[in-house]
């Protein structure tokens, strides 16, 4: 079990893993377009993951603040509200070179991204 | 701008982004070219190369960001090395307000859009711009 007790006030469990309202919206509604773009992201945040975790270990911020910054942007871009927030904390933190807080923030990320691809995505 | 013969660049590093943008622009302008850079360096080559007339850039990107991408064609603008100005659409999930001021206030930049994208801003930019 992760503990969640950073930032105080987050509680990014609260957020959407998913919102398909949102990612069909970003889509035009094309079910197959989406489809597509869900399988980029997920495999995109497979690189992505690997690259933080060999980062971390180097405390190359600059990449870890752009890496973070990019999962933001798409996960909020196909409704995975809850990655992206994790994400936009982690960038925060890549800023501050917190790296306590950003390992921890990375552990939340991984259980959220597991979280995503586990779900069902229906549409 | 004549809607049969718009040249479109997107400059972003993010596939499943560039894959929405595109079939966004395709969507809006069938006859259109579309280009694709996933930074800022190809991005700077496909410009000399097709001379879009619109592009939408991303500025958080590996190996050449956006702000480089604009200052390279800033800098050809203001030594007259380049004539045509294209509009360029930042497309960016930077959150700090006076970071998207400033990218706004620059001389290349004709829109700052957040990420993530609301297609109707983009829609209407473009409407103004593309008879």
């Amino acid at each position: 079990m992760i503990n969640l007790t950073f930032p105080q006030n987050e509680d990014f469990t609260k957020a959407p893993v998913f919102e398909i309202e949102k990612a069909l919206n970003r889509v035009h509604n094309k079910k197959e377009l989406l489809e597509r773009v869900i399988e980029i992201f997920v495999k995109s945040l497979d690189e992505k993951k690997d690259i933080i975790e060999n980062e971390l270990d180097n405390e190359n911020w600059e990449t870890l603040g752009t890496i973070a910054h990019s999962i933001k942007g798409s996960s909020w871009t196909i409704g995975a509200q809850q990655l992206g927030n994790i994400a936009y904390q982690m960038e925060k933190t890549a800023a501050k070179k917190d790296l306590d807080l950003f390992r921890q923030l990375f552990q939340v990320f991984q259980t959220a991204m597991k979280e995503f691809r586990d779900m069902d995505k229906t549409m | 701008m004549n809607n049969q013969k718009i040249r479109f660049l997107i400059v972003e590093d993010d596939e499943m982004i560039r894959l929405i943008h595109k079939d966004l622009l395709k969507d809006l302008y069938p006859e259109s070219e579309i280009i694709e850079a996933t930074n800022g360096a190809q991005g700077i080559c496909h410009y000399f190369e097709s001379h879009p007339n619109i592009i939408l850039l991303d500025m958080m990107m590996p190996i050449m960001g956006g702000e480089a991408f604009l200052d390279i064609l800033e800098e050809g603008h203001q030594c007259n090395i380049l004539k045509n100005k294209p509009k360029i659409i930042v497309v960016t999930a930077i959150k700090d307000v006076k970071e998207l001021m400033k990218i706004g206030k620059r001389f290349a930049v004709e829109a700052v859009i957040s990420k993530p994208l609301v297609q109707n801003q983009l829609k209407s930019l473009l409407k103004d711009w593309i008879s």
